[in-house]
Protein backbone atom coordinates (compact mmCIF):
# COMPACT_ATOMS: atom_id res chain seq x y z
CA UNK A 1 0.00 0.00 0.00
CA UNK A 2 1.40 3.25 -0.76
CA UNK A 3 0.90 6.46 0.93
CA UNK A 4 1.99 8.87 -1.06
CA UNK A 5 3.05 8.89 -4.61
CA UNK A 6 3.85 10.80 -7.39
CA UNK A 7 4.25 10.61 -11.30
CA UNK A 8 6.55 12.69 -13.18
CA UNK A 9 6.57 15.26 -10.95
CA UNK A 10 8.20 18.23 -12.77
CA UNK A 11 8.40 22.22 -11.34
CA UNK A 12 9.99 24.32 -13.50
CA UNK A 13 11.23 28.13 -12.39
CA UNK A 14 10.80 30.44 -15.36
CA UNK A 15 13.69 28.76 -17.35
CA UNK A 16 14.85 26.21 -14.52
CA UNK A 17 13.87 23.25 -14.04
CA UNK A 18 14.25 22.49 -10.24
CA UNK A 19 12.38 19.33 -10.01
CA UNK A 20 11.99 16.89 -13.68
CA UNK A 21 9.83 14.16 -14.13
CA UNK A 22 10.81 12.21 -10.69
CA UNK A 23 8.48 9.17 -10.21
CA UNK A 24 8.28 8.01 -6.41
CA UNK A 25 6.10 5.50 -4.29
CA UNK A 26 6.46 6.19 0.00
CA UNK A 27 4.80 3.14 1.24
CA UNK A 28 2.79 2.97 4.15
CA UNK A 29 4.66 2.71 7.72
CA UNK A 30 8.29 3.12 6.03
CA UNK A 31 11.00 5.48 6.50
CA UNK A 32 12.09 7.35 3.00
CA UNK A 33 15.16 9.04 2.86
CA UNK A 34 15.44 11.73 -0.14
CA UNK A 35 19.44 12.46 -0.94
CA UNK A 36 21.08 14.68 -3.07
CA UNK A 37 23.54 17.15 -3.98
CA UNK A 38 22.75 20.87 -3.06
CA UNK A 39 20.34 22.14 -5.04
CA UNK A 40 19.07 18.95 -6.32
CA UNK A 41 15.72 19.63 -5.80
CA UNK A 42 15.36 17.90 -2.75
CA UNK A 43 13.80 21.16 -0.78
CA UNK A 44 11.36 21.48 -3.85
CA UNK A 45 9.97 18.23 -3.99
CA UNK A 46 9.00 18.65 -0.18
CA UNK A 47 7.37 21.97 -0.99
CA UNK A 48 5.46 20.86 -4.00
CA UNK A 49 4.00 17.83 -1.96
CA UNK A 50 2.82 20.05 0.80
CA UNK A 51 1.48 22.50 -1.45
CA UNK A 52 3.48 25.70 -0.93
CA UNK A 53 4.32 25.63 -4.92
CA UNK A 54 2.00 24.36 -7.41
CA UNK A 55 3.29 21.75 -9.99
CA UNK A 56 4.03 22.49 -13.00
CA UNK A 57 3.25 18.67 -14.68
CA UNK A 58 2.83 15.67 -13.61
CA UNK A 59 0.70 14.17 -10.05
CA UNK A 60 1.37 13.72 -6.22
CA UNK A 61 -1.52 11.13 -4.42
CA UNK A 62 -1.58 11.12 -1.09
CA UNK A 63 -3.70 7.87 -0.08
CA UNK A 64 -5.57 7.75 -3.54
CA UNK A 65 -6.26 11.60 -3.27
CA UNK A 66 -5.14 13.85 -5.39
CA UNK A 67 -2.92 16.88 -4.28
CA UNK A 68 -1.83 18.93 -7.26
CA UNK A 69 -4.89 21.51 -6.85
CA UNK A 70 -4.92 22.01 -3.04
CA UNK A 71 -3.43 24.53 -0.94
CA UNK A 72 -1.45 23.66 1.99
CA UNK A 73 -4.01 23.61 4.65
CA UNK A 74 -5.76 21.37 2.56
CA UNK A 75 -3.25 19.28 2.39
CA UNK A 76 -2.27 19.02 6.28
CA UNK A 77 -5.84 18.79 7.22
CA UNK A 78 -5.15 15.58 5.35
CA UNK A 79 -2.62 14.58 7.61
CA UNK A 80 0.85 15.82 6.17
CA UNK A 81 2.67 17.62 8.82
CA UNK A 82 6.48 19.19 8.05
CA UNK A 83 9.34 20.50 9.14
CA UNK A 84 10.71 23.32 7.56
CA UNK A 85 14.87 23.82 6.84
CA UNK A 86 15.44 27.31 7.74
CA UNK A 87 12.87 26.82 10.97
CA UNK A 88 10.00 29.06 10.96
CA UNK A 89 9.32 28.91 14.48
CA UNK A 90 6.79 32.21 15.10
CA UNK A 91 9.12 34.43 16.71
CA UNK A 92 7.57 35.98 19.67
CA UNK A 93 5.44 33.28 20.66
CA UNK A 94 6.56 30.68 23.19
CA UNK A 95 7.94 27.30 22.55
CA UNK A 96 4.30 26.18 23.97
CA UNK A 97 2.42 28.41 22.22
CA UNK A 98 4.51 27.13 18.74
CA UNK A 99 3.34 23.77 19.24
CA UNK A 100 -0.57 24.86 20.23
CA UNK A 101 -0.88 26.16 17.07
CA UNK A 102 -0.41 23.31 15.07
CA UNK A 103 -2.23 21.75 17.70
CA UNK A 104 -4.95 23.86 16.86
CA UNK A 105 -5.07 24.41 13.61
CA UNK A 106 -3.71 20.28 12.26
CA UNK A 107 -5.93 17.16 11.42
CA UNK A 108 -7.44 17.33 14.66
CA UNK A 109 -8.13 20.71 14.86
CA UNK A 110 -9.05 20.42 18.90
CA UNK A 111 -10.50 24.39 19.34
CA UNK A 112 -10.49 23.96 23.19
CA UNK A 113 -7.08 25.94 24.26
CA UNK A 114 -6.58 23.96 27.55
CA UNK A 115 -7.13 20.05 25.96
CA UNK A 116 -5.04 21.05 22.75
CA UNK A 117 -2.50 22.28 25.53
CA UNK A 118 -2.52 18.79 27.26
CA UNK A 119 -1.61 16.86 24.51
CA UNK A 120 0.99 19.76 23.11
CA UNK A 121 2.65 19.37 26.56
CA UNK A 122 3.13 15.15 25.84
CA UNK A 123 4.38 16.17 22.89
CA UNK A 124 7.20 18.91 24.08
CA UNK A 125 7.68 15.94 26.56
CA UNK A 126 8.60 13.55 23.87
CA UNK A 127 10.83 15.65 22.11
CA UNK A 128 12.76 17.18 25.37
CA UNK A 129 11.93 20.58 25.21
CA UNK A 130 9.16 20.34 28.33
CA UNK A 131 11.39 22.14 30.61
CA UNK A 132 11.74 24.81 27.96
CA UNK A 133 7.87 25.32 27.61
CA UNK A 134 7.53 29.10 28.39
CA UNK A 135 11.22 29.98 26.55
CA UNK A 136 10.78 32.75 23.55
CA UNK A 137 11.95 31.25 21.01
CA UNK A 138 14.91 33.70 20.73
CA UNK A 139 15.79 32.24 24.18
CA UNK A 140 16.44 28.62 22.80
CA UNK A 141 19.36 26.90 20.79
CA UNK A 142 19.01 25.65 16.98
CA UNK A 143 18.90 22.17 18.13
CA UNK A 144 15.96 23.18 20.26
CA UNK A 145 14.67 24.83 17.45
CA UNK A 146 15.03 21.80 15.40
CA UNK A 147 13.71 19.98 18.14
CA UNK A 148 10.17 22.66 18.31
CA UNK A 149 10.08 22.19 14.39
CA UNK A 150 9.27 18.56 14.88
CA UNK A 151 6.98 18.72 18.32
CA UNK A 152 5.13 21.59 15.93
CA UNK A 153 4.39 18.62 13.17
CA UNK A 154 4.02 16.07 15.31
CA UNK A 155 1.00 18.12 17.07
CA UNK A 156 -0.98 17.97 14.22
CA UNK A 157 -1.37 14.26 14.18
CA UNK A 158 0.12 13.55 10.94
CA UNK A 159 0.16 10.29 8.96
CA UNK A 160 3.24 11.38 6.26
CA UNK A 161 5.63 13.59 8.23
CA UNK A 162 8.22 15.73 6.53
CA UNK A 163 11.50 16.52 7.60
CA UNK A 164 13.73 18.18 5.96
CA UNK A 165 17.21 18.23 7.31
CA UNK A 166 16.17 18.53 10.73
CA UNK A 167 19.58 17.26 11.75
CA UNK A 168 21.47 19.69 10.11
CA UNK A 169 23.84 22.33 12.64
CA UNK A 170 23.67 19.54 15.28
CA UNK A 171 26.50 17.68 17.18
CA UNK A 172 26.58 13.50 17.31
CA UNK A 173 25.49 13.60 20.72
CA UNK A 174 21.96 15.42 19.41
CA UNK A 175 21.73 13.53 16.17
CA UNK A 176 21.79 10.45 18.05
CA UNK A 177 18.63 11.37 20.15
CA UNK A 178 16.95 12.73 16.82
CA UNK A 179 17.39 9.62 15.22
CA UNK A 180 16.07 7.91 18.30
CA UNK A 181 12.90 10.15 18.20
CA UNK A 182 12.23 9.29 14.22
CA UNK A 183 12.70 5.59 14.97
CA UNK A 184 10.00 6.48 18.34
CA UNK A 185 7.41 8.15 15.91
CA UNK A 186 7.92 6.09 13.11
CA UNK A 187 7.17 3.01 14.97
CA UNK A 188 3.90 4.53 16.28
CA UNK A 189 2.90 4.17 12.58
CA UNK A 190 3.57 7.72 11.09
CA UNK A 191 5.28 7.44 7.45
CA UNK A 192 8.27 9.68 6.85
CA UNK A 193 9.78 10.92 4.45
CA UNK A 194 13.52 12.65 5.39
CA UNK A 195 15.83 14.77 3.56
CA UNK A 196 19.41 14.37 5.10
CA UNK A 197 23.03 15.30 4.51
CA UNK A 198 24.20 13.29 7.40
CA UNK A 199 24.48 9.68 5.77
CA UNK A 200 25.36 8.31 9.01
CA UNK A 201 21.67 9.10 10.20
CA UNK A 202 19.62 8.78 6.89
CA UNK A 203 21.62 5.48 6.28
CA UNK A 204 21.18 4.15 9.04
CA UNK A 205 17.49 4.85 9.26
CA UNK A 206 16.06 4.87 6.16
CA UNK A 207 14.57 1.47 4.75
CA UNK A 208 14.86 2.91 1.04
CA UNK A 209 16.59 6.03 -0.14
CA UNK A 210 15.82 8.23 -3.29
CA UNK A 211 18.69 9.84 -5.15
CA UNK A 212 17.77 13.39 -6.62
CA UNK A 213 20.85 15.64 -8.96
CA UNK A 214 19.83 18.18 -10.62
CA UNK A 215 16.22 17.72 -10.25
CA UNK A 216 16.29 14.33 -11.49
CA UNK A 217 16.16 10.62 -9.77
CA UNK A 218 19.12 9.15 -10.78
CA UNK A 219 18.38 5.88 -7.94
CA UNK A 220 15.95 4.70 -5.49
CA UNK A 221 16.85 1.47 -3.35
CA UNK A 222 18.23 0.07 -0.04
CA UNK A 223 20.57 2.23 1.58
CA UNK A 224 22.58 -0.81 0.42
CA UNK A 225 22.13 -0.54 -2.83
CA UNK A 226 22.31 3.47 -3.04
CA UNK A 227 25.55 2.99 -1.46
CA UNK A 228 27.00 0.75 -3.99
CA UNK A 229 25.83 3.24 -6.96
CA UNK A 230 28.30 4.06 -8.82
CA UNK A 231 25.87 6.90 -9.96
CA UNK A 232 25.46 8.13 -6.58
CA UNK A 233 29.27 8.29 -5.51
CA UNK A 234 30.88 9.85 -8.48
CA UNK A 235 28.02 13.26 -7.93
CA UNK A 236 27.19 12.82 -4.37
CA UNK A 237 28.56 10.43 -1.76
CA UNK A 238 32.03 10.24 -2.60
CA UNK A 239 34.31 7.28 -2.50
CA UNK A 240 35.98 8.34 0.91
CA UNK A 241 32.31 7.86 2.36
CA UNK A 242 31.74 4.34 0.53
CA UNK A 243 35.24 3.18 1.47
CA UNK A 244 34.18 4.15 5.16
CA UNK A 245 31.00 2.66 4.51
CA UNK A 246 32.57 -0.76 3.13
CA UNK A 247 34.72 -1.32 6.12
CA UNK A 248 31.99 -0.64 8.37
CA UNK A 249 29.55 -2.83 6.44
CA UNK A 250 32.11 -5.79 6.33
CA UNK A 251 33.04 -5.61 10.01
CA UNK A 252 29.22 -5.71 10.66
CA UNK B 1 1.80 35.50 24.93
CA UNK B 2 -1.57 36.62 26.76
CA UNK B 3 -0.75 39.88 28.18
CA UNK B 4 -2.03 40.48 31.35
CA UNK B 5 0.17 39.59 33.87
CA UNK B 6 -2.36 37.87 36.54
CA UNK B 7 -5.17 39.16 38.94
CA UNK B 8 -3.36 42.32 40.13
CA UNK B 9 -3.97 43.93 36.39
CA UNK B 10 -7.67 42.80 36.93
CA UNK B 11 -8.42 44.80 39.99
CA UNK B 12 -6.54 47.97 38.61
CA UNK B 13 -8.68 47.29 35.01
CA UNK B 14 -11.68 47.54 37.15
CA UNK B 15 -10.22 50.46 39.64
CA UNK B 16 -9.51 52.72 36.40
CA UNK B 17 -12.99 51.73 34.84
CA UNK B 18 -15.05 52.50 37.81
CA UNK B 19 -12.82 55.80 38.25
CA UNK B 20 -13.59 56.91 34.53
CA UNK B 21 -17.27 55.69 35.09
CA UNK B 22 -17.79 57.79 38.11
CA UNK B 23 -15.33 60.87 36.71
CA UNK B 24 -18.41 63.11 35.01
CA UNK B 25 -20.05 63.74 38.69
CA UNK B 26 -16.76 66.38 39.63
CA UNK B 27 -15.41 67.33 35.94
CA UNK B 28 -17.65 68.79 32.99
CA UNK B 29 -17.08 70.84 29.67
CA UNK B 30 -13.38 70.72 28.49
CA UNK B 31 -12.12 67.92 30.31
CA UNK B 32 -15.38 65.64 29.92
CA UNK B 33 -14.64 65.95 25.58
CA UNK B 34 -10.94 65.80 26.74
CA UNK B 35 -11.84 62.17 27.70
CA UNK B 36 -13.79 61.36 25.18
CA UNK B 37 -11.38 62.20 22.50
CA UNK B 38 -9.39 60.15 24.30
CA UNK B 39 -11.29 57.00 24.12
CA UNK B 40 -12.57 57.23 20.88
CA UNK B 41 -8.40 57.05 20.28
CA UNK B 42 -8.47 54.30 22.14
CA UNK B 43 -10.52 52.43 20.14
CA UNK B 44 -9.24 53.57 17.01
CA UNK B 45 -5.64 52.40 17.96
CA UNK B 46 -7.46 48.87 19.32
CA UNK B 47 -9.15 48.37 16.15
CA UNK B 48 -5.85 48.38 14.19
CA UNK B 49 -4.19 46.58 16.73
CA UNK B 50 -6.36 44.00 15.64
CA UNK B 51 -5.95 43.99 12.28
CA UNK B 52 -1.83 44.86 12.51
CA UNK B 53 -0.73 44.05 15.74
CA UNK B 54 -2.35 40.94 15.95
CA UNK B 55 -2.25 39.66 12.39
CA UNK B 56 0.22 41.85 10.85
CA UNK B 57 -1.83 43.51 8.06
CA UNK B 58 -0.42 47.12 8.45
CA UNK B 59 -3.33 49.16 7.26
CA UNK B 60 -2.73 52.16 7.07
CA UNK B 61 -5.92 53.92 5.29
CA UNK B 62 -7.70 52.00 8.05
CA UNK B 63 -9.33 55.53 8.83
CA UNK B 64 -11.83 55.26 5.75
CA UNK B 65 -13.73 52.73 7.85
CA UNK B 66 -14.14 55.77 10.41
CA UNK B 67 -15.19 58.05 7.46
CA UNK B 68 -17.73 55.46 6.06
CA UNK B 69 -18.73 55.00 9.98
CA UNK B 70 -19.48 58.33 9.78
CA UNK B 71 -20.89 59.34 6.49
CA UNK B 72 -23.69 56.27 7.26
CA UNK B 73 -24.77 57.30 10.59
CA UNK B 74 -24.76 61.25 8.75
CA UNK B 75 -26.51 60.23 5.57
CA UNK B 76 -29.42 57.69 7.18
CA UNK B 77 -30.10 60.42 9.98
CA UNK B 78 -30.76 63.61 7.90
CA UNK B 79 -31.96 61.56 4.21
CA UNK B 80 -33.86 58.90 5.68
CA UNK B 81 -34.98 59.59 9.27
CA UNK B 82 -32.89 56.76 11.24
CA UNK B 83 -32.49 57.29 14.96
CA UNK B 84 -28.92 57.07 16.39
CA UNK B 85 -28.64 53.41 17.34
CA UNK B 86 -30.22 51.75 14.27
CA UNK B 87 -28.01 54.02 12.08
CA UNK B 88 -24.97 53.12 14.48
CA UNK B 89 -25.57 49.53 13.63
CA UNK B 90 -26.07 49.44 10.35
CA UNK B 91 -22.68 51.43 10.01
CA UNK B 92 -21.16 49.09 12.01
CA UNK B 93 -22.17 46.11 10.22
CA UNK B 94 -21.83 47.87 6.75
CA UNK B 95 -18.59 49.00 7.57
CA UNK B 96 -17.49 44.76 8.15
CA UNK B 97 -19.46 43.70 5.37
CA UNK B 98 -17.11 46.80 2.87
CA UNK B 99 -14.10 45.07 4.49
CA UNK B 100 -14.90 41.95 3.30
CA UNK B 101 -15.54 42.93 -0.11
CA UNK B 102 -12.38 44.99 -0.52
CA UNK B 103 -10.55 42.70 1.29
CA UNK B 104 -11.06 39.97 -1.25
CA UNK B 105 -8.79 41.82 -4.01
CA UNK B 106 -6.65 43.93 -1.19
CA UNK B 107 -6.00 40.68 1.39
CA UNK B 108 -4.06 39.64 -1.27
CA UNK B 109 -1.90 41.81 -1.25
CA UNK B 110 1.28 42.02 1.86
CA UNK B 111 3.13 44.48 3.34
CA UNK B 112 3.77 47.71 2.05
CA UNK B 113 1.53 46.70 -1.13
CA UNK B 114 -1.57 46.07 1.47
CA UNK B 115 -0.61 49.43 3.37
CA UNK B 116 -0.67 51.28 -0.20
CA UNK B 117 -3.83 49.72 -1.11
CA UNK B 118 -5.71 50.41 2.41
CA UNK B 119 -4.38 54.65 1.58
CA UNK B 120 -5.78 54.19 -1.78
CA UNK B 121 -8.65 53.42 -0.82
CA UNK B 122 -8.71 56.31 1.98
CA UNK B 123 -8.07 58.51 -1.00
CA UNK B 124 -11.36 56.76 -3.57
CA UNK B 125 -13.80 56.77 -0.39
CA UNK B 126 -13.02 60.79 0.18
CA UNK B 127 -13.35 61.38 -3.60
CA UNK B 128 -16.37 59.70 -3.89
CA UNK B 129 -18.25 61.40 -0.95
CA UNK B 130 -16.93 64.52 -1.93
CA UNK B 131 -18.27 64.08 -5.78
CA UNK B 132 -21.99 62.51 -4.42
CA UNK B 133 -24.67 64.58 -3.70
CA UNK B 134 -26.14 62.04 -1.47
CA UNK B 135 -23.43 62.97 1.24
CA UNK B 136 -23.68 66.90 0.47
CA UNK B 137 -20.19 67.02 -1.18
CA UNK B 138 -17.45 68.91 -0.24
CA UNK B 139 -19.44 71.33 1.90
CA UNK B 140 -19.93 68.06 4.42
CA UNK B 141 -23.32 67.33 5.52
CA UNK B 142 -24.94 68.29 9.36
CA UNK B 143 -26.70 66.26 11.27
CA UNK B 144 -29.50 66.59 13.95
CA UNK B 145 -28.15 68.03 17.01
CA UNK B 146 -28.08 65.45 20.22
CA UNK B 147 -31.66 66.58 21.97
CA UNK B 148 -30.96 67.64 25.87
CA UNK B 149 -28.92 70.06 25.49
CA UNK B 150 -24.90 70.31 25.25
CA UNK B 151 -24.66 69.14 28.64
CA UNK B 152 -26.40 66.05 27.87
CA UNK B 153 -24.55 65.57 25.02
CA UNK B 154 -20.99 65.32 26.88
CA UNK B 155 -22.09 63.12 28.88
CA UNK B 156 -23.78 60.91 26.30
CA UNK B 157 -20.70 61.04 24.35
CA UNK B 158 -18.40 60.06 26.89
CA UNK B 159 -20.33 56.91 27.87
CA UNK B 160 -21.06 56.25 24.64
CA UNK B 161 -16.93 56.34 23.66
CA UNK B 162 -16.24 54.68 27.28
CA UNK B 163 -18.50 51.83 26.37
CA UNK B 164 -17.25 51.63 23.12
CA UNK B 165 -13.79 51.49 24.50
CA UNK B 166 -14.76 48.57 27.28
CA UNK B 167 -16.47 46.62 24.25
CA UNK B 168 -13.49 46.64 22.25
CA UNK B 169 -10.73 45.09 24.80
CA UNK B 170 -12.67 42.80 25.70
CA UNK B 171 -13.49 41.75 22.32
CA UNK B 172 -9.40 42.13 21.87
CA UNK B 173 -8.76 39.60 25.06
CA UNK B 174 -11.32 37.20 24.06
CA UNK B 175 -9.30 36.97 20.42
CA UNK B 176 -5.88 37.15 21.89
CA UNK B 177 -7.07 34.13 24.16
CA UNK B 178 -8.91 31.67 21.79
CA UNK B 179 -7.50 30.19 18.59
CA UNK B 180 -8.67 33.23 16.86
CA UNK B 181 -5.30 35.26 17.73
CA UNK B 182 -3.25 32.27 17.21
CA UNK B 183 -4.25 31.94 13.94
CA UNK B 184 -3.85 36.09 13.82
CA UNK B 185 -0.57 36.12 15.28
CA UNK B 186 0.56 32.46 13.36
CA UNK B 187 -0.37 34.46 10.17
CA UNK B 188 1.70 37.37 11.61
CA UNK B 189 4.62 35.87 12.10
CA UNK B 190 4.83 33.02 8.93
CA UNK B 191 2.15 33.11 6.40
CA UNK B 192 3.70 30.25 4.60
CA UNK B 193 4.09 28.45 8.30
CA UNK B 194 1.07 28.84 9.47
CA UNK B 195 -0.77 27.24 6.19
CA UNK B 196 1.08 24.49 6.98
CA UNK B 197 0.30 24.25 9.97
CA UNK B 198 -3.34 23.92 8.91
CA UNK B 199 -4.59 27.57 9.31
CA UNK B 200 -6.66 29.17 6.08
CA UNK B 201 -4.64 32.76 5.82
CA UNK B 202 -7.95 34.24 3.83
CA UNK B 203 -11.26 33.87 6.21
CA UNK B 204 -9.03 34.75 9.50
CA UNK B 205 -7.72 37.36 7.67
CA UNK B 206 -11.07 38.82 6.61
CA UNK B 207 -12.54 38.01 10.20
CA UNK B 208 -9.40 40.23 11.49
CA UNK B 209 -10.20 43.01 9.43
CA UNK B 210 -14.23 43.10 9.61
CA UNK B 211 -13.84 43.39 13.36
CA UNK B 212 -11.15 46.28 13.29
CA UNK B 213 -13.54 47.75 10.50
CA UNK B 214 -17.06 47.22 13.07
CA UNK B 215 -14.95 49.25 15.85
CA UNK B 216 -13.29 52.13 13.70
CA UNK B 217 -16.59 52.24 11.91
CA UNK B 218 -18.63 52.71 15.38
CA UNK B 219 -16.62 55.15 16.28
CA UNK B 220 -16.84 57.18 13.37
CA UNK B 221 -20.27 57.19 13.56
CA UNK B 222 -20.22 58.36 17.61
CA UNK B 223 -17.90 61.06 16.25
CA UNK B 224 -20.02 62.23 13.46
CA UNK B 225 -22.81 62.32 15.84
CA UNK B 226 -21.00 63.77 18.44
CA UNK B 227 -19.53 66.89 16.11
CA UNK B 228 -23.11 67.29 14.12
CA UNK B 229 -21.14 68.50 11.06
CA UNK B 230 -18.75 65.94 8.94
CA UNK B 231 -17.24 67.19 5.59
CA UNK B 232 -14.89 64.15 3.25
CA UNK B 233 -11.57 66.29 4.14
CA UNK B 234 -11.92 65.96 7.86
CA UNK B 235 -13.05 61.97 8.20
CA UNK B 236 -11.03 60.99 5.40
CA UNK B 237 -7.80 61.97 6.59
CA UNK B 238 -4.62 59.81 6.84
CA UNK B 239 -2.53 61.79 9.82
CA UNK B 240 -5.26 60.06 12.30
CA UNK B 241 -4.16 56.74 10.94
CA UNK B 242 -0.59 57.65 11.49
CA UNK B 243 -1.76 58.67 15.12
CA UNK B 244 -3.47 55.37 15.43
CA UNK B 245 -0.31 53.90 14.59
CA UNK B 246 1.96 55.46 16.89
CA UNK B 247 -0.44 54.90 19.36
CA UNK B 248 -0.42 51.18 18.95
CA UNK B 249 3.52 50.90 18.47
CA UNK B 250 4.57 53.09 22.12
CA UNK B 251 1.93 50.99 24.04
CA UNK B 252 2.82 47.74 22.25
CA UNK B 253 1.23 46.31 19.43
CA UNK B 254 -0.10 42.86 19.63
CA UNK B 255 -0.81 43.18 23.25
CA UNK B 256 -4.38 43.76 24.73
CA UNK B 257 -3.69 46.85 26.90
CA UNK B 258 -0.70 48.73 24.97
CA UNK B 259 -2.80 50.39 22.17
CA UNK B 260 -5.14 51.73 24.97
CA UNK B 261 -2.33 52.71 26.99
CA UNK B 262 -0.48 54.49 23.78
CA UNK B 263 -3.45 56.32 23.11
CA UNK B 264 -4.15 57.84 26.46
CA UNK B 265 -0.28 59.05 26.66
CA UNK B 266 0.12 60.29 23.19
CA UNK B 267 -3.41 62.52 23.57
CA UNK B 268 -2.70 63.18 26.59
CA UNK B 269 0.56 64.86 25.78
CA UNK B 270 -0.70 66.62 23.01
CA UNK B 271 -3.10 68.39 25.12
CA UNK B 272 -0.51 69.62 27.66
CA UNK B 273 2.14 70.80 25.14
CA UNK B 274 -0.75 71.31 22.67
CA UNK B 275 -2.34 74.49 24.18
CA UNK B 276 1.22 76.04 24.77
CA UNK B 277 2.91 75.42 21.81
CA UNK B 278 1.89 74.76 18.49
CA UNK B 279 4.51 73.10 16.63
CA UNK B 280 6.68 71.42 19.49
CA UNK B 281 4.16 68.94 20.49
CA UNK B 282 5.03 67.43 17.45
CA UNK B 283 9.01 67.33 18.44
CA UNK B 284 7.95 66.22 21.86
CA UNK B 285 6.00 62.93 20.82
CA UNK B 286 9.04 62.18 18.08
CA UNK B 287 11.09 62.13 21.07
CA UNK B 288 8.81 59.94 23.16
CA UNK B 289 8.58 57.60 20.40
CA UNK B 290 12.13 57.01 19.54
CA UNK B 291 12.82 57.45 23.21
CA UNK B 292 10.56 54.39 22.88
CA UNK B 293 11.87 52.18 20.23
CA UNK B 294 15.52 52.23 21.34
CA UNK B 295 14.48 51.07 25.20
CA UNK B 296 11.63 49.31 24.73
CA UNK B 297 10.36 48.29 21.39
CA UNK B 298 7.60 46.04 22.58
CA UNK B 299 6.22 49.05 23.75
CA UNK B 300 5.79 50.57 26.87
CA UNK B 301 3.03 48.38 28.46
CA UNK B 302 6.50 45.59 28.33
CA UNK B 303 7.81 47.41 30.62
CA UNK B 304 5.07 47.44 33.40
CA UNK B 305 4.49 43.46 32.60
CA UNK B 306 8.33 43.00 33.30
CA UNK B 307 9.05 45.61 35.80
CA UNK B 308 11.74 48.20 35.21
CA UNK B 309 15.25 47.79 35.81
CA UNK B 310 18.63 48.97 34.53
CA UNK B 311 19.11 45.73 33.57
CA UNK B 312 15.97 44.78 31.51
CA UNK B 313 16.50 48.29 29.95
CA UNK B 314 20.03 47.60 28.78
CA UNK B 315 18.33 44.05 27.05
CA UNK B 316 15.88 46.25 25.22
CA UNK B 317 18.71 48.68 23.74
CA UNK B 318 20.20 45.10 22.83
CA UNK B 319 16.61 44.18 21.45
CA UNK B 320 16.49 46.98 19.26
CA UNK B 321 19.92 46.24 17.80
CA UNK B 322 21.44 49.49 18.19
Amino acid sequence: MFILEGKRVTKNFEGLTAVSEVDFEIREGEIFGLIGPNGSGKTTLLNLISGIFPLTDGEIHFLGQRLNDLKPHQITHLGIGRTFQIVRAFEGMTVKENALVGSLFGTKKEKHISKAMKEVEEVLDFVGLGAKRDYKISEITIADRKRLELARALVMNPKLLLLDEVMAALNPREIEDLMEMILTVNSKGITILVIEHVMKAVMGISQRIMVLHYGKRIALGSPKEISENEEVIKCYLGERFVRKERTFLERG
Amino acid sequence: MVSWGGKRWWWIGGGICLFLLLLPIILRGYWIRLLTNMFMFAVLAESVNIIAGYCGYLALGNMFFFGLGAYTVAVLMTKFAFSFFPALLIAGLGASLFSVIVGLPVLRLKGQYFLMGTVGLLELLREITTNLSLTGGGQGITLPIFPGGAAAANYFFYYFMFGLMVISVACTFYISNSYLGYAFRAIKFDEDAASVMGINPAPYKTAAWAISAFFTSLAGAGYAYWMSYIDPGEVYQIMPSVKMYLMMVLGGAGTVLGPIAGAFFIEFISELVWSKFLELHLLILGLVLVFVVIFTPRGFIDLFQRGLTPSKLLSGIKASRI
